[in-house]
């Protein structure tokens, strides 16, 4: 048996665990720099909060409405998702944390449970015992399932935060009620081209023929056919699968103008990018490179750049390198950026790298390992690319952040006595 | 994880500590003080009600969300609210203070109320540090 125990909205969620005067209040949550709303909270949803839409744009409904906005406060996201991953870690001899707030667990051994139902429960019981956050479980026979189960314990009536598929009847119940894009693996794109073909829901996926789906959408889709329908396809280690593209984006707190900056801006992503990079074990062999001023103004400028390595790397100094290669490409005076970008897209894997006899390695792996070590040991950005000097102007602007109650000690709640 | 260093010797090492082997994990206070570390919040007591049951303005609070509450358990609870320190009588649904200068609340229907944890370690500062004074601004 498979589970999958995820939040609800957990940033929203999260901002109420320790500021009791919001509890009852709607909460949303914003990006980076407090551009977008990220989360919002069951209360916010009944008011109509959109989500994924720019804070700006909303501003006046948000105040009209009595919302209590935040920005994202990740010292305290981080702490709390660490606490419940604690918590759900105890209830299964497999634990994989999928991300800030869902994991996925995995039932060996466990003929102790003889109702699933129940001991969601005890596993619900216990997480907002010790952390305060609402979870919502689902348990199948394989992860497709689990995460089908998951989606009805939160979204479809009837549930009370828990669901099992578990045999015919629950499946179909399950899957004729979620839409095709609420299956996992089925995005928008790919849930367009099923719906052409006349399916409606999950539950006619599931009745495909698995073979058909193979020939015309390819392998992926024809194993979630088959997870649907109860047979394991998917390993316990390819959801923790390599990152196909890496990428490191983020807007300006402030409008960047100058070419320095926004250099050294780009640099300072291509860092980072590298970085994540070495970290899973991959060369990068294509970067893309790219900057905007905001789709918001009048003249919308965006222009993207990708630049090619003669052999993939994980360099730092190469992959900020290549920026000065491109940069002439991307900058324009008088444009205010907005937002910036660097992505490694085409991933190699180290391991299997084919070697050019008559090129040189480009990588530099005892520099790098030091260089990792370092920020690793003392923080990052303690040793940098020059190129990639800080600048105020572009840390995250975050206006509405509430207290780092469980990192900091001159921000823990206050309690009257 | 915590974990006692070992050192490797090379080659010339003058004498070896008559005491290395004995070597310990140095005293944690957070393992003497939490029970529970992963239910556990801290907090800053702000007000005089708890003086007698030995909390005192500026204290840090260990709350800790796990342990059993029971009739006369301090606690720490959101009261419409706000978080507040009490002691609980289960029995009455009443938050008593633990100072004559401080009446009995009794907690009703139309109240916000929710318990947070039980208080069963607080600790007080003889010298003020200042990172935790700004909080009580």
């Amino acid at each position: 048996m498979f589970g999958l125990v995820d939040a609800v909205s957990f940033y929203a969620r999260a901002e109420k665990v320790f500021d009791p005067s919001i509890r009852h209040k709607p909460v949303v949550v914003l990006t980076n720099n407090d551009g977008c709303i990220c989360a919002v909270c069951p209360i916010a949803r009944q008011l109509g909060v959109p989500k994924f839409v720019p804070y700006f744009k909303v501003k006046s409904f948000l105040a009209k409405h009595d919302v209590v906005v935040r920005s994202s406060n990740y010292e305290l996201y981080a702490d709390l998702s660490e606490r419940m991953m604690n918590v759900i870690a105890r209830y299964s001899d497999n634990h994989y944390v999928y991300s800030i707030d869902e994991s996925f667990l995995h039932f060996k051994n466990f003929s102790c449970v003889d109702n699933w139902h129940e001991y969601g429960h005890v596993i619900r019981k216990a997480v907002w015992r010790e952390t305060r956050l609402p979870v919502g479980v689902g348990f199948g026979p394989t992860l497709t399932l689990a995460k089908a189960a998951n989606h009805a314990s939160k979204k479809l009536s009837g549930f009370d935060g828990v669901a099992v598929i578990d045999d015919k009847v629950s499946r179909k119940e399950i899957l004729s009620r979620m839409s095709l894009t609420d299956v996992w693996g089925i995005g928008n794109k790919l849930g367009k081209r099923l719906s052409i073909l006349g399916l409606k829901n999950g539950w006619d996926l599931a009745n495909q023929s698995p073979k058909a789906m193979r020939a015309q959408f390819g392998v992926v889709v024809e194993r979630t056919v088959n997870e649907l329908n109860g047979m394991p396809c998917l390993d316990w280690d390819e959801i923790g699968q390599d990152k196909q593209e890496i990428f490191s984006t983020r807007s300006f707190g402030q409008r960047v103008t100058d070419g320095h900056a926004l250099k050294a801006a780009l640099a300072s992503h291509a860092s980072i990018v590298a970085t994540k990079v070495r970290r899973q074990g991959s060369l990068v062999k294509r970067l893309v490179v790219f900057a905007s001023s905001s789709p918001h103004d009048d003249s919308y400028y965006k222009k993207s750049v990708i630049y090619e390595f003669p052999t993939a790397t994980d360099n730092t100094l190469k992959l900020v390198g290549a920026i000065s290669y491109v940069f002439d490409s991307i900058y324009s005076q008088g444009i205010s950026f907005y937002r910036c970008g660097v992505g490694g897209v085409e991933l190699e894997s180290s391991q299997y790298q084919q070697q050019d006899m008559f090129t040189l390695s480009v990588n530099n792996p005892p520099l790098m390992k030091c260089y990792d070590q370092i920020n690793h040991r003392y923080g990052r950005g303690t040793v940098e690319v020059a190129v990639a000097e800080k600048n105020e102007k572009w840390s995250m602007r975050r206006n509405f952040l509430s207290p780092r109650s469980t990192s900091n000690w001159s921000e823990i709640p206050k309690i009257i006595c | 994880m915590k974990v006692i260093p070992v050192y490797i010797e090379a080659g010339i090492s003058g004498f070896e500590s008559p005491a290395a082997e004995y070597r310990e994990l140095n005293l944690s206070l957070e393992e003497l003080l939490l029970q529970h570390p992963n239910a556990t919040f801290f907090g800053l007591a702000n007000g005089r009600s708890m003086e007698g049951r030995g909390i005192f303005n500026g204290d840090v609070l260990v709350v800790d969300r796990v342990e059993h509450i029971s009739n006369g358990s301090v606690i720490v609870a959101n009261f419409n609210g706000c978080f507040v320190c009490k002691i609980i009588d289960t029995d009455n649904a009443l938050l008593l203070s633990a100072s004559d200068e401080h009446k009995a609340i009794k907690i009703t229907e139309s109240d916000d109320f929710q318990i947070e944890g039980v208080v069963n370690v607080s600790f007080r500062l003889h010298k003020k540090l200042p990172v935790l004074l700004s909080c009580l601004g």
